[in-house]
């Protein structure tokens, strides 16, 4: 009865014991908060502007894109602020706004805009923010030919808080080809007083079956300018030939068998049908030999007995 | 060399089996006939109703039909592998029990592909084969091998049991209908064992063994591959070919062994099928287990290694869905016979008819998880499908006509044990050559 008593006590506090821990648990799983992080990032591609903001949860086992997250992108000068609008974030947690450069956006009085990426939370999901100022700018692209030699032009200017345009001075600009998977960087220039920069192209690059190929003038991660991209196309470039690969063709829907199955196939059974050819004419054979023996008890008209 | 005396000895001992029928012979055809029957009865359900009185469906389109194709048909190749091989090596056990191997190579190819027929949801439209048929099909390979197999068997048959149909022909005191004494007179071509016929006997019975051997493994082969060259998880395997030969000579080794003691025991056949027989074919089964769980093994390791998703897929459903048949098939059906004829007590003739009894029922599981599992994974997904449509299950139509096939196999062996001696008399009554039978004087040295 003692020991009865026991085993239930111990059940009993067992059982208090796991319900502490479930409940502790639950409330714990309860307030499990996350708390994601942004990083933003500013292009300005010729004619627009590209903000995407980059939504993820950092825990010990990694990093975790927040999908569908609902991203408002807004962006604010001295005096006021102006939404820009929204975008839900991808399976990889990018949330992309597009603009025209043309749009009217608020700008400080260094002609800076501050765009901000807002992320209001939702649910167990805490808001999260980032912001990334940046001046408007323009790099265009041209193209020239002295002598035998090419030449990559860049010139790259600026927009001040009245409007008015002044070329940007002293700032690097990289030139790129964009290759199958990345950039192929072919050169970088300072750009001079009035703004522009000369790169050599040297290489033999293929392009399309034009021979075309993309050239990119890019200023990155500037801190007045962000990343401002020009491009253009020129047909420098080596024509791409097609060549149709040999495929097998899947003669197995032709209407005539491939030759090889015709021929195994006929040997095949010419071999065997031979054999059995001749298996029947030793059987015909040995019909004969009966006939001419005069022994045999058929020719005889005996009864068969041997 | 022919030994009148043994001959006539033989004949004598064997005539009863020719000359009457027993009442318990009797019984056993009629139940044969019943189920025969019961099979037609199905079969009028089939051609009135249509194929969904069967068990098969939009994605499970073969069922227990092609399993029992394959089963008759490796059976056959057994036969044909087993009887050809025996008669070239001139292997001296071989002459009790040739004339079974070579009555299984023939009764089952004649049977399997019956079943095909019984697939076949249009037989109307089955003269398109030969009308349309294209070379680079595997079914038209195996319409071909299949006939050319079945002329090749019939040929190697008939040069078999020429001699001792002859003997018939001249056995005086065999006491049957003049019809069958004509029919024998006929089929006997007038052989009287010139040295002339002989020879030609034995050059065309030789060049036939060669080729029954080859065809089988050809002809199985071509049926592995009707299987492989698709891309079916499971199926697509480049050593489908010989597993399927290796598989069809074990089954067809454990039927051959039951045919053994069934006749054995019929026609008290006890001083001519020893034990010696039994452990001779028990460890061809035994090297045949062997080679089969290494084909097996073989096969499902490199799909599982592969982690191919419908692969992987397939064989989560063996160890699920199919658990115990997979168990039973390829283990339990591989282990048994090495038990049996490894442990020298376990070698008895009951033991090793059980074992052979175990292995067909396993081979045939095998061909069982080979077709239907396969059909239940296929690539492409199965939706908006009705579960019974997505999975199989055999009707009684399929059964019935599954054990009316075994009636008509059973019957059909019944029926040629009485028109020729189950046993080769005419080799029988030859004196065995020294060497061989020093060679197979005991059941150790086979071993």
């Amino acid at each position: 009865m003692r020991t009865q008593n026991k085993i239930r006590i111990i059940f009993f506090f067992l059982l208090c014991f796991c319900k502490l821990v479930t409940s502790a648990q639950n409330k714990k799983d309860s307030v499990t908060e996350i708390t994601p992080s942004i990083t933003f990032t500013y292009l300005n591609s010729n004619d627009t502007i590209i903000l995407t903001a980059n939504i993820f949860d950092k825990k010990e086992q990694g990093v975790f894109a927040i999908k569908n997250a609902v991203i408002e992108f807004s962006a604010s000068g001295d005096k006021e602020t102006q939404n820009l609008g929204q975008a839900k974030a991808d399976e990889e947690g990018n949330a992309i706004l597009k603009l025209p450069v043309a749009t009217a956006i608020p700008k400080d009085k260094d002609g800076k805009t501050t765009y901000t990426a807002k992320f209001n939370g939702k649910g167990k999901f805490q808001p999260a923010m980032e912001t990334f100022s940046a001046k408007l700018a323009r790099i265009t692209v041209n193209f020239s030919k002295e002598d035998s030699l090419h030449f990559i032009l860049v010139t790259a200017t600026q927009v001040d808080y009245k409007g008015s345009v002044k070329p940007i001075q002293k700032e690097k600009v990289v030139v790129y080809v964009p290759r199958l998977f990345t950039l192929l960087k072919i050169g970088e220039t300072d750009l001079d007083e009035a703004g522009t920069g000369k790169v050599e192209y040297t290489m033999k690059l293929v392009g399309d079956s034009l021979g075309n190929i993309m050239v990119l003038a890019r200023i990155e991660e500037n801190d007045k300018f962000g990343n401002v991209q020009g491009q253009s196309s020129i047909s420098w470039g080596i024509p791409k030939q097609y060549y149709l690969a040999e495929r097998p063709t899947r003669e197995l829907w032709t209407p005539i068998a491939p030759i090889w199955m015709i021929v195994t196939l006929i040997t095949m059974l010419t071999g065997v049908w031979a054999h059995y050819i001749y298996a029947v004419i030793q059987l015909i054979k040995i019909k004969q030999i009966s006939k001419k023996n005069p022994e045999n008890p058929e020719n005889s008209g005996f009864p068969h007995n041997q | 060399m022919e030994n009148k005396d043994t001959k006539e000895k033989l004949l004598r001992e064997f005539a009863p089996q020719l000359e009457k029928t027993s009442s318990a012979t009797l019984v056993w055809i009629l139940f044969l006939l019943g189920v025969i029957a019961w099979g037609v009865y199905a079969f009028v359900a089939q051609v009135t109703k249509g194929h969904i009185v069967t068990g098969m469906r939009d994605n499970v389109v073969w069922g227990i039909y092609i399993v029992n194709f394959i089963f008759f048909m490796g059976m056959s190749y057994a036969g044909a592998i087993i009887s050809g091989t025996l008669q070239l090596f001139r292997t001296e056990w071989r002459k009790p029990i040739i004339r079974m191997a070579e009555y299984l190579a023939i009764i089952s190819l004649l049977i399997g592909p019956g079943y095909i027929l019984l697939c076949i949801g249009r037989l109307d439209r089955l003269h398109y084969l030969a009308l349309f048929g294209r070379i680079q099909s595997p079914i038209t390979w195996d319409v071909i091998a299949i006939s050319t197999d079945i002329f090749g068997c019939l040929i190697f048959l008939y040069l078999s049991i020429l001699r001792d149909i002859a003997s018939l022909r001249d056995f005086s005191e065999l006491k049957i209908p003049a019809w069958r004494k004509k029919i024998y007179s006929m089929l006997a071509l007038g052989y009287t064992g010139l040295p002339e016929q002989v020879k030609r006997l034995r050059r065309a019975t030789d060049i036939m063994a060669t080729m029954v051997i080859a065809i089988a493994i050809i002809v199985y082969s071509v049926l592995a591959w009707i299987f492989s060259v698709t891309l079916q998880p499971g199926w697509h395997s480049t050593i489908f070919g010989p597993y399927f030969v290796i598989a069809a000579v074990y089954s067809g080794t454990g039927v051959l062994i039951i045919a053994m003691w069934v006749f054995r025991k019929v026609y008290r056949l006890d001083q001519y099928i020893t034990r010696k027989h039994f452990v001779a074919m028990g460890v061809l089964m035994v090297v045949l287990a062997a080679l089969f769980g290494y084909f097996t093994f073989s096969d499902y390791l490199t799909k599982w290694y592969g982690s191919e998703k419908n692969d992987e897929s397939l064989i989560r459903i063996l160890f699920t869905e199919y658990y115990w048949p997979f168990i039973f098939s390829n283990y339990v059906g591989v282990l048994i016979p090495l038990l049996v004829i490894g442990i020298p007590k376990l070698r008895t003739i009951t033991n090793i008819t059980l074992s052979a009894l175990i292995v067909i029922v396993a081979l045939w599981f095998n061909r069982y998880l080979i077709v239907i599992p396969t059909l239940e994974s296929p690539y492409l997904p199965i939706q908006d499908s009705r579960p019974e449509w997505a999975n199989y299950a055999g009707t009684w139509v399929e059964y019935a006509l599954m054990a009316a096939g075994v009636a008509l196999f059973c019957l059909m062996f019944t029926i040629a044990s009485k028109f020729v001696p189950v046993m080769n008399v005419s080799e029988m009554s030859e004196t065995p050559k020294t060497e061989s039978s020093e060679l197979f004087k005991t059941e150790e040295s086979l071993l």
